[in-house]
């Protein structure tokens, strides 16, 4: 792969991950080969326990694959890490309970060994509508501003590569859009290559270039499908018919995936 | 707030009131019986300490003083010790058990015996006795330490390693804030135990010092004196406890855990491996104990080396005879260590589980035994010897007591840890209490039972051995002090060595039954 400038792309190329268990193992991730560009947002869709954090942690680096590989531009994923060059929010928060707000995001510079403009904590904390709380302890917050919290600490490294792991799951409804309005924006800008896990097709459809159905477990690919609304997103667009018929084939691609188990996922359509 | 969850949390509904009501009880009943008629040859009432201190406060206070350095030294070196301990068996998972192996043999060093060959190795001065209270210190630090640091869970890691950064940045970032609480629990443990240290080191020949005038006032059988040094050896070890407690909760904004489960006793590992560690750690144990000797060029005669004590016991013309006497007196000693540790787990747990089934009297009992525990014990072994005599009984009651009160704070606490909601699928059965404590709470305070009743193992060696040494002349305690007396330094060693054997037997017996137990009544809770 030719090394570029920017961001880098990511290649996976028959990652698979099997658990060993009595009875020949649990397959979880079934052989992944797919490419992501660089700078584009995609969304892993797919019902909870397909194996779409195995793969988001295996793409991170931070669990062996049991067969297969990844590269990152011409990196691997250890590599990338090495150098702070990407930053993954996790489906539980992980916050220090006894770092503030503040100092949860600041210790991703800190692992990083990076320094942050004057103001950057303060600026990012503002975009997740935790200002204010950012002398507090995560004890004393609700779990959606956990979950805001944990992102602000992704962004304030300002990785080429976010890897995010159900990032608004505990969000609200109200904070959650407004998060898929402002947080894309953000990394569109900064030319981030973003993978984000969710199960809400919506979600999916809002905030992704495309979207990557997976079955049951083992994972498998059910469908690859672009999302061809313009970027920004205009206001509303949730209402169009243009975003009703993507959401639909993602829908369908998720109940084809169901109704056919895990055994016989189709290729990318 | 529901029966259930009532039941699960008595330390934190206890009243501000109820530790206050707790002492004046005490001391109600103390004052009482000391007034009973012909008691005053053997108990002294607050009235009379009270009044002895008010006439020898200079004395006590030099004395406080000396005992009070030693201590603080102790416990700080010792606590250090752990500390590096712990950290170096996180960074090197690989050299873990080796570490927790070798801690666990110097742990079991019989502290009697291990004064006097220190005295002869320091010469003059506090050397043994800040060296024995940090001995005794040192494994209360470790163990809860090293779960502490173990203790945080997977996905911080995961932060920490999506950063690129490896197992230093782990522990500096992440494990060494986790353990901070455990830490703060295992130095109030410690700050009776350096006072005990202190005090066994002054018993087993000390210049100055509370240790000594302890002696003094009990071959006079004064009793007054030797209450007032109990007393003050008792308040001063809770005052330390309680001041670490309240400058911990000042720092950390959560209470300290009490449950201290030391590191699963090799869980799951095969006889084998277990063997070859035990092996290794004993092989390694041999070396550094000849290398030390060689490195200090320390004399033979009092110095003795693995092979001296190889020969005194087996090789030696007279190594029959020295075995005979040594593993009688063992005999004897385990005669009484061992009824008195089982009653002491016994009641320490019996009292636990009837007041489980009384609620509101947990309120009150826990603050007071939990100051108690922090009464170091065999500083008060002399009384013991007062009330109940130089027989059997009097050693075996000094046992259970020193057993009772960590088990029973265990066993409390254990008891509590019930989880909520289990408590309540029991309550929409309107299952009885009993069928609550047989199904719920007895298996949740098993693991802490168990910890407890471990880490109390060499506590009732400790016990027994004082006692035989000060006052009842017989037993492997009594054979040290004379082979001291006599400076027949290889009947000492051969006494160190086989007591602390004998020790980390009974903790490997201990261990496998709570291996057992465990596996079938708390299988979720091992680690």
């Amino acid at each position: 792969m030719p090394a570029e400038p920017g961001p880098p792309g990511i290649s996976c190329a028959g990652l698979a991950k099997r658990f060993p268990a009595a009875g020949g193992g649990l397959e979880v991730v079934a052989p992944f080969t797919r490419e992501f560009a660089a700078g584009a947002t995609t969304a892993l869709v797919g019902p909870s326990g397909c194996g779409k954090s195995t793969l988001l942690r295996m793409i991170a680096g931070l669990e062996t694959p049991s067969a297969g590989s990844v590269a990152i531009g011409d990196e691997t994923p250890a590599e990338v890490r090495a150098r702070a060059g990407l930053a993954v929010s996790f489906q539980d928060p992980s916050l220090l309970p006894w770092r503030t707000v503040r100092g949860n995001v600041a210790l991703a510079l800190t692992l990083a060994r990076r320094r942050a403009a004057a103001g950057t904590i303060d600026r990012l904390l503002a975009l997740v509508g935790l200002e204010g709380f950012a002398g507090t302890r995560p004890g004393a917050l609700s779990g959606g501003m956990r979950q805001r919290a944990a992102i602000a600490r992704c962004l304030v490294t300002e990785p080429e590569l976010l890897l995010l792991d159900e990032p608004f799951g505990a969000v609200d409804e109200l904070t959650r859009r407004q998060l898929a309005h402002d947080l894309p924006r953000l990394w569109e800008a900064r030319g981030t290559t973003t993978l984000f896990v969710t199960h809400s097709v919506t979600e999916a459809v809002l905030i992704a270039d495309r979207v990557l159905v997976l079955s049951p477990r083992p994972a498998r690919v059910v469908a690859d499908i672009p999302v061809t609304l313009d970027r920004p997103r205009p206001e509303g667009v949730e209402l169009t018919v243009a975003f009703a018929e993507l959401a639909e084939r993602v829908s369908a691609a998720l109940a084809r995936g169901a109704a056919e188990g895990g055994q016989t996922g189709l290729a990318a359509q | 707030m529901s029966a259930a969850e009532a039941a699960a949390a008595p330390a934190r509904r206890a009243l501000p009131g109820a530790p206050l009501a707790g002492v004046a009880g005490l001391l109600v009943v103390w004052e009482a019986l000391a007034r009973l008629p012909g008691a005053e040859v053997l108990l002294a009432g607050p009235m009379a300490v009270a009044l002895w201190l008010g006439e020898n406060g200079a004395l006590m206070a030099r004395a406080l003083a000396v005992t009070g350095a030693e201590a603080a030294a102790g416990f700080a070196l010792g606590n250090l010790a752990a500390v590096a301990l712990a950290l170096c068996a996180v960074a090197w998972p690989r050299a873990e058990r080796l570490i927790a192996a070798l801690a666990l043999l110097v742990f079991c060093l019989p502290l009697v015996a291990t004064g006097p060959i220190l005295r002869v190795l320091y010469g003059p001065g506090p050397g043994p006795q800040v060296t024995l209270a940090a001995l005794a210190v040192y494994y209360t630090t470790f163990v809860p330490l090293l779960v502490g640091l173990r203790a945080a869970p997977a996905a911080w890691f995961d932060v920490v390693a999506s950063y690129g950064r490896g197992r230093w940045a782990e522990i500096l970032h992440v494990r060494l804030f986790a353990a901070a609480p455990y830490l703060v629990a295992g130095l109030q443990i410690a700050a009776p135990a350096a006072f005990l240290g202190a005090m066994v080191g002054e018993f087993t020949g000390a210049e100055r010092g509370m240790g000594v005038l302890t002696i003094r006032a009990l071959r006079a059988l004064d009793v007054e004196a030797t209450w007032a040094l109990a007393t003050v050896a008792a308040l001063v070890s809770i005052a330390v406890y309680a001041a670490i407690g309240a400058a911990g909760r000042r720092l950390l904004r959560e209470p300290p855990p009490v449950l201290l489960a030391p590191p699963g006793a090799g869980g799951g590992a095969r006889p084998g491996a277990a063997l070859g560690q035990a092996a290794l750690a004993g092989g390694v144990a041999l070396a550094l104990w000849w290398g030390a000797m060689e490195a200090f060029g320390l004399n033979a005669f009092f110095a003795k080396r693995p092979g001296d004590v190889w020969a005194f016991l087996v090789t030696d013309p007279g190594a029959a005879a020295h075995r005979a006497e040594l593993f009688g007196a063992l005999a004897d000693t385990l005669a009484l260590a061992v009824p008195g540790y089982l009653a002491g787990l016994a009641a320490g747990a019996a009292l636990a589980v009837a007041l489980t089934l009384a609620p509101g009297a947990a309120a009150v009992a826990m603050p007071v035994a939990v100051a108690l525990r922090a009464v170091p014990i065999v500083t008060t072994a002399p009384l013991v010897v007062l009330l109940m005599g130089r027989g059997a009984a009097g050693t075996i009651a000094l046992v259970a007591v020193m057993i009772f009160f960590p088990v029973f704070v265990a066993a409390l606490h254990g008891l509590a840890r019930a989880p909520g909601q289990v408590l309540d699928v029991f309550e929409s059965y309107a299952a009885g209490p009993l069928r609550r404590l047989v199904h719920a709470q007895l298996p949740a305070m098993l693991p802490a039972f168990f910890a407890a009743a471990r880490m109390s193992l060499p506590a009732a060696i400790l016990a027994v051995t004082v006692v035989e040494w000060l006052a009842t002349g017989r037993g492997v305690g009594a054979l040290m002090a004379i082979s001291a007396s006599l400076s027949d330094y290889a009947m000492l060693w051969s006494a160190v060595v086989v007591v602390a054997l004998a020790t980390v037997a009974g903790h490997a017996l201990v261990a496998a039954a709570e291996a057992r137990v465990l596996a079938r009544y708390a299988g979720e809770q091992r680690r």
